[in-house]
């Protein structure tokens, strides 16, 4: 599991404009359900990915299962030549999304975020509906526990 | 389950078997408090899974 701690101060400090989704925002709202990784939507303008990696660099970013020795950099150039980056770091893995698949980038899900203080960062995460509605959206069945939490989550707050 | 069902039928079903006790007591913890939670219970499987691993 990554520091979270260690990993939203970090993100924190560098002032990166990132939402939370997936697993550790569910968490944030309440979920029992154990994830292994953070996923974040981060913004895609340069001077926020300048800010990415002034956060994550010393983290050691590497592609996530792949073989030891493939040539990657970790710098704005490649960021911004990609989109979306599974990561391993020396503060455990880490999802960097530029987008997500019925959700959109950040400017898109920005407006479906809340935010909330922990380690002395205001994060962004995605609000519940919007996260069900994106698990929803996926179809998956390996996410209809989650959804199902999720829902009765929601429910509670009504 | 048949063929046919919804989503929303599956979801259903699901929705009985979660342990809302579970979700009374995330609520009852702040947000940073979830969150560490999460971070130590993650911490703590993978402490065993690594103690299980080198016994194999």
């Amino acid at each position: 599991m990554t520091h979270l701690a260690d990993l939203l101060r970090a993100l924190g400090a560098a002032g990166v404009d990132f939402i939370l989704v997936g697993g550790v925002a569910a968490a944030a709202h309440g979920s029992a359900r154990v994830t292994q990784d953070v996923d974040i939507v981060y913004r895609r303008g340069k001077d926020n990915l300048e800010k990415l990696v002034a956060a994550l660099a010393s983290g050691q970013p590497y592609l996530r299962g792949a073989p030891p020795g493939l040539p990657f950099r970790f710098d704005v150039a490649t960021l911004a030549a990609g989109l979306n980056f599974t990561l391993t770091t020396t503060l455990g893995p880490i999802d960097l999304l530029g987008e997500i698949a019925g959700g959109g980038r950040y400017e898109d899900l920005v407006a479906h975020s809340i935010s909330a203080e922990a380690f002395g960062v205001q994060c962004g995460m995605l609000d519940l509906e919007t996260l069900i509605a994106i698990k929803r959206a996926a179809g998956r069945p390996k996410d209809f526990e989650a959804i199902a939490e999720l829902e009765i989550l929601r429910d509670r707050g009504r | 389950m048949t063929p046919g069902n919804s989503i929303d039928e599956i979801i259903e079903l699901y929705k009985r078997d979660v342990d809302t006790t579970l979700i009374d007591e995330c609520l009852k913890r702040t947000v940073e408090e979830r969150l560490l939670a999460l971070q130590n219970f993650a911490a703590a499987i993978a402490e065993l899974r690594a103690q299980t691993a080198g016994r194999k």
